[in-house]
């Protein structure tokens, strides 16, 4: 599980664990810095709370104690975020640069959003929309985001404009929701692998931690699929969270899956609410890529689309356009619940977390606009998502390298462990250095606090020219690596001493 | 006190016998002392609330109102303590109203112990807090907090004033908007090269901002606020929107319960962005309108009042991290002079402060007359690691609702950990792109935007001032921001914060939406902030509704102290 504080700290923001820290930012963007600054030789600092908080420096700091700890957030993913940028490829002006496989964003379709975001209809600028507004969202957005998630979720019943709160992106959702439903210092329940940012995202103001549900790769027993969640599986970690102590109010489910790219069936959905209801757990249902499934062949099933829910009060649903519509830097994001108390709650912190009147208006055309998306984007972005993976998983495939994939999402979760000459997260992390160096950015399996070293996340979703560059490069590390791991050197590296397993 | 529980009767539904042994008996008790509470206010509420009192009757309810005060201080006391042990009980089933959650962060309460129970803050929407069952505590606080304070401006929201469609509708002359120049803007924001979608803005930002918005915020503040040297774009954050600055600010300078130094009356926007999120709190410097020896200008703030408030609250066992100050000064409209700024910036270095200088409104000085000298002017900074800057484009171009703030400051740590707070406080690639442009193009700025902006500014300054002179009203403010700050107070009788909510009230029945002192902190009641920066037909409406209401509360007096001398 995850590490506690050993003693009371005064900052009661940072009661993470190394483990947690460690993870940051691996998906919705930050992952591109989170994994950069991977270096194998950056120590992590312990946390106040957990040890020493000397690394903070509090005497000498100008900041508060959660200042310092918030500082180091953003300086541990700075760092990466210099790496990358410092390099990065370009077809012309840098073809050495790193090609980055790292941030799941949908680089495939900009030709066709900029186009639609030209149209003269996207222009308008009115007073409206340049003054304070209602901070739930301009109701215009707010009923056509009702009629949009209605049409694409197959909502039994059409949903509701005032069920509807709209904010900068799903980050502060995330964050907003985990301050007004815990407590400092209580719990959400989250399978792993999992992305990996939420950890900051619920950490920064609410103070608010996970709990894993770890899962395993070997398919065992009742499991019919690797990493499956079970209840039993949330029963345990249920348990455990308690026995330590910590109090858990509720559970994030991501559908489809990131990284694994999987999607729960209604059964197997039904079956993680009705253990929710059980042990009166919220569940936030993250559907940032329900229209990213591109594979025909398999059924996406929205928590929305369900006949009913069983605890419909303490389900909380979360969409934005960041991934769907390749447009993570627009910063749309909209939470759709029963519960009129936690859409209020939420909203009265919107303040924080607004989204400019003209970029609202341009959303609202942007989801009304049905023809355009189910005649145009959609088709056109699923069969480029298509290509994309299949190549990559073709790649993957004439390297013998194991993968799960199942045909959502950008990504293609894949299994290096034979790779590595010793199961240690150490060994992940110099596996990963290696690709870097080699100028290709990867997401490896710890920042997403996966329980196995050596899984990897490969983002597909890229241009093909790029794409290929990086699966060469890809090849030639794996290429020197598995004669490496044939061969293995005398003295292996020391195991990391990883507290939090 | 445990006595009151016994004496009270249980609540329904939960006889004692049906209680299980295991249970925790917390969560009873404090449902009784919630119901204690509601019980007692009621009770003060009745005693306190008869109409026509006689002076001696009204000094015997001032004492009433300070027992209450002292009463519940203690009833809430105990509800912390009580909260506290049931929460420790996981099998908790009742839900836990709000009481004040953080228990360290304590809002208004001076005031309230000084003798004015006022709803503003008021953990006593315990009718709400019971209903909810799915929030955490605070949870509960914010919303309750947030909704009490903001249900007249959502009111407005539905039912705003239209010439044609809503004649009948609320005018809002409460919230800091200026409307000035919603043509000249817009137009602006049509242009050609406002619209621009490139790949980059699609994607990841810089969580700071993005380079080119970054640096040109650099540029811009260099030149409008006359920086001796060219200010640095990697000193610079960008948000969405001022609030979010000040917010992410009280997070990484406070931990939960240490306190900023405001002086008072202040901008009640920061009573939300110290408390929602970062649990800090604001203590406020009491300023006074009267001018005596030492207060040479009404409203005058002096290293000595704020030496006397910081070494108040350390008494007081509170720990004092910075200094807010909003110059132009938001409601009275100061201007802070270098020489002043300079005293108030070693005042904090004396004592190893943060100061937070919000200049929000430094272009809308528009009384030609006065210079505004920005903190970022000064040849150097007594401390420039604590000190640190926020503008944003919400007043100064009127745009409100395009939510974009930024933060200067030389101190690198404090720009790092603010910058973690991109991630939730992002703006649109396509909006930093417009805001980069608008920023840009300071011909236009200079030769059309800031002329016409002034002028119409101190235009509709000249109509409002005129009617209250007219009126007369004594208010202070000629020179910058949107509103002015009026005195009301010979219109109330008592001169309590109670009859200035009533006199709000009867503004709000007039559909007229104003803000009032209290919800600025000031220690007199009776004053009220006006904006002005609103278009004249709507202004003239206003300012219609406002003489209306204040005959008729002329009149109620006149009848209250006819009856109260026939008595006599």
């Amino acid at each position: 599980m995850f590490t506690l504080p050993q003693k009371d700290f005064s900052a009661p923001t940072t009661c993470l664990g190394p483990a947690c820290m460690q993870d940051l930012g691996s998906s919705h963007g930050d992952d591109l810095e989170g994994e950069c600054s991977r270096k194998l030789d950056q120590k992590l600092p312990e946390l106040p709370g957990v040890g020493d908080s000397a690394m903070f420096s509090p005497d000498t700091s100008y900041l508060s104690s959660r200042g310092r700890m918030i500082k180091w957030f953003w300086d541990s993913a700075e760092e990466g975020y210099r790496t990358y940028h410092m390099d990065e490829y370009d077809e012309n002006k840098n073809p050495s640069g790193i090609i980055n496989l790292g941030v799941s964003e949908n680089k495939l379709c900009f030709d066709l959003l900029s186009w639609r975001l030209s149209q003269s209809d996207m222009q308008r600028v009115e007073p409206s929309l340049l003054q304070y507004a209602d901070w739930r969202g301009h109701l215009f957005l707010r009923e056509e985001v009702a009629k949009f998630l209605s049409f694409y979720c197959k909502s039994p019943a059409p949903l509701r404009p005032e069920n509807v709160v709209v904010l900068n992106g799903g980050a502060s959702l995330f964050s907003a929701l985990a301050t007004v439903l815990c407590e400092a210092g209580e719990a959400f329940l989250i399978p792993t692998p999992y992305y990996g940012a939420i950890t900051q995202h619920v950490c920064l103001y609410g103070n608010v931690r996970l709990a894993c549900v770890y899962l395993d790769s070997e398919v065992t027993g009742l499991d019919t699929r690797p990493f499956q969640l079970t209840v039993e599986k949330l029963e345990m970690a249920l348990r455990e969270a308690h026995s330590e102590g910590v109090k858990v109010k509720g559970l994030i489910l991501i559908n489809p899956q990131n990284p694994l790219g999987d999607i729960y069936s209604p059964e197997e959905l039904q079956e993680y609410l009705v253990f929710a209801k059980r042990h009166k757990l919220h569940v936030i249902v993250d559907e940032v890529y329900m229209l990213s499934v591109f594979e025909e062949s398999v059924g996406y099933c929205s928590v929305l689309s369900l006949e009913r829910l069983p605890d419909p009060q303490r389900t909380h649903v979360m969409w934005a356009t960041s991934k769907d519509f390749g447009m993570s830097g627009l910063r749309f994001g909209t939470l759709y619940t029963e519960n009129q108390d936690v859409a209020t709650a939420v909203a009265s912190l919107c303040r924080y977390h607004g989204l400019s009147g003209l970029v609202q208006y341009q959303m609202a055309q942007l989801l009304r606009d049905r023809d355009w998306i189910n005649q145009v984007y959609l088709p056109e972005n699923h069969a480029r998502l298509k290509a994309a993976h299949t190549y990559v998983s073709e790649e993957l495939r004439a390297l013998g390298i194991p993968f799960l994939s199942r045909g959502a999402g950008f990504f293609i979760w894949v299994d290096l462990r034979k790779y590595l000459p010793k199961a240690t997260f150490e060994e992940e992390m110099l596996l990963w250095r290696r690709f870097l160096d080699n100028k290709v950015l990867l997401s490896f399996g710890k920042a997403f606090e996966c329980k196995e070293p050596g899984w990897f996340r490969f983002v597909f979703s890229d241009q093909a020219h790029r794409l290929c560059l990086g699966m060469q490069r890809v090849r030639q590390v794996l290429a020197g690596k598995s004669q490496v791991a044939e061969d293995p050197p005398p003295s292996q590296s020391q195991e990391p001493s990883d507290q939090c397993r | 006190m445990s006595h009151w529980s016994d004496t009270l009767p249980v609540p329904s539904g939960q006889r004692r016998d049906q209680v299980p042994r295991d249970h925790s008996i917390y969560p009873q008790l404090l449902e009784i002392t919630l119901h204690l509470r509601q019980a007692m206010r009621e009770h003060f509420v009745q005693l306190t609330s008869r109409q026509g009192l006689s002076l001696e009757e009204r000094k015997h309810t001032q004492a009433i109102r300070e027992k209450e005060a002292l009463l519940s201080c203690l009833i809430r006391r105990m509800i912390n303590l009580l909260q506290s042990e049931a929460a420790s009980d996981l099998e908790l089933q009742v839900p836990l109203p709000s009481e004040d959650s953080r228990g360290d962060v304590r809002y208004g309460e001076r005031a309230q112990l000084s003798g004015q129970p006022d709803p503003v803050p008021q953990l006593s929407d315990c009718e709400a807090a019971f209903v909810s069952r799915d929030l955490s505590n605070r949870g509960i606080d914010i919303s309750v907090f947030y909704q009490s304070s903001f249900q007249d401006y959502n009111a407005y929201q539905k039912d705003k004033y239209h010439k044609d469609k809503n004649t009948l509708g609320f005018i809002n002359l409460g919230t800091s908007e200026n409307k000035l120049c919603m043509d000249l803007i817009t137009e602006r924001l049509q242009e050609r090269d406002m619209n621009c979608i490139e790949d980059a803005l699609l994607q990841y930002p810089d969580w700071r901002g993005q380079p080119f918005l970054r640096e040109e915020v650099a540029r811009f503040l260099t030149y409008y606020c006359r920086a001796p040297t060219q200010l640095d774009p990697e000193n610079v954050v960008v948000l969405n929107g001022c609030c979010s600055v000040f917010s992410a600010l009280a997070m990484v300078l406070c931990d939960p319960g240490e306190a900023f130094l405001v002086p008072a009356p202040f901008y009640g926007g920061f009573a939300f962005s110290s408390r929602l999120y970062a649990k800090v709190e604001l203590i406020p410097v009491y300023l006074e309108s009267e001018v005596t020896v030492t207060n040479t200008q009404p409203f005058q703030l002096t290293v000595d009042k704020l030496e006397e408030a910081l070494l108040e609250a350390r008494f007081e066992g509170k720990k004092v991290r910075g200094l807010v100050l909003i110059n132009p000064q938001n409601p009275v409209g100061d201007i802070y002079s270098p020489d002043s700024l300079m005293k108030y910036l070693e005042f904090a270095k004396r004592y190893n402060l943060h100061v937070i200088i919000d200049e929000i409104y430094m272009l809308s000085v528009f009384d030609e007359s006065i210079t505004f000298h920005s903190v970022l002017s000064m040849k150097s900074l007594p401390d420039r690691n604590r000190t640190h800057v926020i503008w944003g484009t919400s007043k100064d171009f009127g745009i409100s609702g395009f939510r974009f703030g930024a933060l200067y400051t030389h101190n690198k740590e404090v720009v790092s950990a603010v910058s973690a707070f991109g991630y939730l406080h992002s703006i649109s690639g396509i909006a930093q792109h417009k805001l980069c442009q608008l920023l840009q193009n300071t011909e236009w700025i200079d030769k059309v935007y800031l002329p016409t902006n002034c002028y119409r500014l101190r235009e509709a300054h000249k109509y409002i001032t005129a009617k209250l002179k007219a009126l007369e009203i004594p208010f202070h403010n000629s020179s910058s921001g949107l509103y002015v700050w009026i005195n009301l107070k010979k219109y109330l009788d008592p001169c309590t914060f109670e009859e200035e909510r009533l006199l709000y009230c009867r503004f709000l029945d007039n559909k007229l939406l104003l803000s009032r002192g209290k919800a600025y902190m000031c220690k007199e009641p009776g004053w009220f902030c006006l904006i002005f920066a609103d278009e004249l037909p709507r202004l003239k409406l206003a300012m219609r509704r406002f003489c209306d209401v204040l005959q008729e509360q002329k009149e109620a007096l006149i009848v209250k102290q006819l009856e109260d001398a026939m008595r006599e």
